[in-house]
Formats: structure tokens, sequence, C-alpha cells
């Protein structure tokens, strides 16, 4: 991919080399690839103590007790696992859940199957910043309200919900509360004490980890019950079997310790080059920025540009890794329910473009990027009806 | 542009990579336009054919819409150059489908350049309103 700009990290990311070289350890006939259940023989314990590092490090980020971290597949299985999991388990005490509509489909998703279960489900609309406010939150919540989920960081357009106060809000009223963490652990600072969250669910292919490895931070004081979705071997406290895979693993904790010790400088250097995106693109005329202008994640860009096909606009970028405001470009071509729960017309939600910015971008490929998009957006506008002869 | 995705067959790239017949002439006596479909549903194009001695001398196209969409108004262009009223009064987005190797999923798309043809047949010098 040397030959493509990649701007596409709300995506993917490309794995670290630190974390690259870590993982390795973890593999191969001289590595620490045994089982880290079989505490019973050497390599069985080395391959353990590199899981707990790796534990540790997950709980670390997120101010979390290590004992809190249940490793998994990915932040799908984690929210679906705090989702399904929390409800079926205290399904007794409410089958009222509160989410947003712009939250990712392993929350949506999961939510239709609560309500298939007999669950009842709000789903809150955001401001056209795509804040939901933690007043709406409270409004929604009644006496059977078992679950609140929110998203740290969304996906498509960056914005940073407050979930500190809706957290809090949630606490004092007895209410369960899940954060999907995918897009902000690592890049905004998360506490799960000091925001109240009982459930987080963050990924390691983000922060450029792995994929295939995610971790959900489960309460422990008092003690949060979860009815598991795996049944097996009773790895991870019961909660999710399956043997344990250490170099993925291993993979999270690196990835999630080097996020937590450079996210300072990662944030400003990144945000400085989102901020350049935007003053450059911005110049164009009907360029619309999605989203909250300064609650956001620094990495996320998330431009509008009226007047021009987005597929076509994707067609017109062959050297750049980014992404169209359509749900699939390459199928029905679905305006995204992200922007349309903003309030973007059908038109404007297919003309836009998520352009997302990892450690690895540099200013020289910000500049290639405008230049590129600026003219690929003149030559469709011009070439567009109502542009004279 | 010369994007290399193997969604789009090598005449969508060719047409995508020079947009061919982009423009439109100014409306005059021998301007025939056809105008079709609306950026709401994602795809919209008005043809405009320069006639004389009952063809067509030259087309040009204004499109809004998908690569598949914009190359196939473009091809459309040099499809119509010569051509007679009653030659493309029926003409069928089938040929332009065959032709740009269009994916079954974008046909709906044809069928707006398809009016558009039906609209400049319409709009003819000298036979507005009348039918072929």
């Amino acid at each position: 991919m040397s030959d493509v700009i990649y701007l596409d990290n709300a995506a993917t990311t490309a794995v670290d080399p630190r974390v690259v070289e870590a993982m390795l350890e973890c593999l191969g006939p001289s590595a620490d690839y045994a089982n880290p259940s079989s505490v019973g023989h050497l390599p069985g314990r080395r391959a353990r103590a590199r899981v707990e590092q790796a534990r540790a490090d997950v709980a670390a980020l997120v101010g979390a007790d290590p004992s809190q971290v249940i490793f998994t597949s990915g932040a799908t299985e984690a929210d679906n696992l705090a989702i399904l999991g929390a409800a079926r388990f205290y399904r007794e005490r409410g089958r009222h859940v509160v989410t947003s509509r712009t939250e990712h489909p392993a929350v949506l998703d999961a939510c239709r199957q609560l309500e298939r279960e007999g669950f009842e489900v709000a789903y809150l609309k955001p401001g056209p910043d795509g804040i939901v406010e933690p007043a709406q939150v409270e409004a929604a919540l009644r006496s059977d309200t078992l679950l609140v989920s929110l998203m740290h960081v969304n996906n498509e357009i960056g914005v940073a919900q407050d979930v500190g106060a809706v957290g809090r809000l949630c606490r004092e009223r007895g209410v369960l509360f899940h954060v999907d963490a995918a897009q902000g652990a690592g890049k905004l600072p998360l506490d799960v004490n000091r925001d109240c969250i009982d459930l987080l669910a963050l990924t390691a292919h983000k922060v450029h980890g792995p994929k295939g490895v995610g971790a959900l931070c489960v309460r422990r004081e008092p003690r949060l019950g979860l009815v598991p979705m795996l049944h097996g071997g009773g790895q991870e406290r019961g909660l999710r079997s399956g043997t344990l895979a250490t170099h993925q693993v291993v993979g999270l904790g690196t990835a999630l310790r080097i996020a937590a010790a450079e996210m300072q400088a990662d944030a400003a250097r990144i945000g400085a080059l989102r901020e350049r995106l935007w003053r450059g693109l911005a110049a164009l005329p009907g360029a619309l920025l999605n989203g909250h202008p300064s609650r956001r994640v620094p990495g996320i860009l998330s431009v509008t540009f009226d007047g021009v096909e987005g597929v076509s606009l994707l067609y017109a970028l062959p050297g750049f890794a980014v992404s169209s405001g359509s749900a699939c470009a390459t199928t029905s071509g679905e305006p995204s329910y992200v922007l349309r729960a903003l309030g973007r017309s059908d038109r404007l939600a297919q003309s836009t473009l998520r352009l997302s910015l990892g450690r690895f971008n540099t200013e020289a490929e910000v500049e290639r990027a405008i230049e590129a998009i600026t003219d690929a957006v003149m030559r469709l506008r011009s070439v567009a009806p109502g542009q004279g002869g | 542009m010369t994007g290399d995705d193997p969604r789009y067959g090598a005449e969508v790239c060719r047409r995508m990579a020079s947009l061919a017949g982009a423009g439109r002439f100014a409306p005059a006596p021998d301007i025939a336009t056809g105008l079709a479909g609306n950026r709401e549903q994602g795809a919209e194009v008005e043809l405009s054919c320069r006639i004389a001695g009952g063809q067509v001398m030259e087309a040009r196209f204004q499109a809004f819409g998908c690569p598949h969409f914009l190359a196939a108004a473009s091809w459309l262009t040099d499809r119509l150059r010569g051509a007679r009223r009653e030659e493309i009064a029926d003409w069928d987005w089938r040929e332009a489908a065959e032709a740009l190797e269009v994916p079954a999923a974008k046909f709906g798309r044809l069928l707006t350049l398809q009016d558009a043809v039906r609209s400049v047949v319409r709009n003819w010098p000298g036979t507005l309103g009348s039918t072929v």
C-alpha cells in the first residue's frame, strides 16, 4: 500500500512495529506460545504472565483493576456480551434499554435482538452536531430502565459524547451504563471509575494493534452479572470460554500501553493534522463539517461536499484510502444512517467523505489529500447539471 | 481520474479519465435538450444536442451520479452523434449497460439516461412535443 495514502484509520490502523515485535515473542517454537491456561508447566506460566501483563495494560488505560478485564475477539463481541449478557442476567429487574440512533451496528443489532426477546429499546436522536445530551438520557429513563448504552466516540463523524455525565446520571438512578469505546479508547482519556462506567468495550485494531482481539471491562464493586455467550473451558472467569490467543492479547496490551504513553503527543499532532485538513477543504464552497466542531476525537474528519456524488468522488481519489458517507458504496449505496440522524439529507449524506488520520500520517500526506480532493470536487462539480456551458 | 477499481470495466475507466463530451450547448433554436433524474435519487443528467440536417451533429452531457452513470452519459454523447430522431426514439438503456459492463445494481441509473434521450426526442427542433 506504499503508493496509497491511507486516511481510513477509523476503519482500522496499521499495527505499530513495536506491537508486531511483542506479538512475535508469542509465536514460533522458541517463543511464549504455550496455552496460558496450562499453568502446570513453565511455558504455560510464561504465557500466562504475558496475558496478565496485557490485562494490566488494558486496565491501566481506563482506570480499571486488571480483574475487571475480559478478553474478547474484538469490540463487537464485547458490545454483544455487555448488552445481551447484562440484559439477560437482570431481565427480571427491568426490560427497558436506552441507546442512541448513531451507535455502531454492534450495539444497534444487539439492541434489536433484545427487542426480539421482549425488551423495549429507546433510540435517542442526537442533535445536528451529533451530541446526545445527558438531559435526553435522563428524560428517557424509566423506572424499569435496566441499561443505557452510549458510544464514547462516533466512528463516522468522530464526535465524543460526555460519557462521564451520562455515567454519573445512570449511577444515581441505579441503571447499568455500557460504553462502546472502540474509537475513543487510547485516543481520549477514559476512566471507568470517574465516569461511572459499568461495562466498557474496546478493541486493538483502532489503536495500531492487531485485528481479532478486544476486551470488555466489567464492574467488580459491586460485582456485575453477565450471561455468557460462549460456553466451554470457563476461561475469563467463565464469561468468555475459549483458549486465549496469547499473541493477540499481548498485541492488544502493547498497543494500549503505547497509546496511553503517547496519547497526549499523538492527540496534539494528529489533531493538528486534522485541523489542517479541514482548513484546506473548508476553502471549497459547499464543504460542510459533520459533527460538533470541538467535541471530537483528534483523528476523524467527516466532510460533506455539496454537489458531488460520493462514489464518484471516491473513484476520483485512487491514490487515497478513504471512506464515503454510504453504508455500503459497493452495493446499495444507502446513505449513512449516522449522517441522516444528524439531519443531513440523503443527497448530502451520499456526498460525504470520512477522512481518518492515525499515528503514521504526515503533513505531506495531508497536503496531498487537500490538493487531490479539491481537484476531484472541482472536476466533478464542473460536469454536474447547472454548471453553465 | 485513473482508478483501477475492479468494480469498473475498462470503458468506464477510460470514460472517467477523460469525461469526453462533458458540457452543454447554450439554448438556441438548433439545440435539443433532455433532462432526467434528480440529485436526491443520486442520478441527474442533462443532454444537449446540436441538430442539423435532421440528425445530431454533436452531443454533450452534464451529469451527477456514480462512475457508471457519468461514464454512460459520456458514452451516450458519442452514440448519439449522427443519429436521426427516429433512430433514437426507442433507444434502450441496455445498449449502454452492455457497452460499459454495468452491473445489475446500477441498471436503474441507466433508465435515467433513457429518460433523458426520450426528452431530447420530444424537444427536437421543429417537432416540439410530437411523437415519432
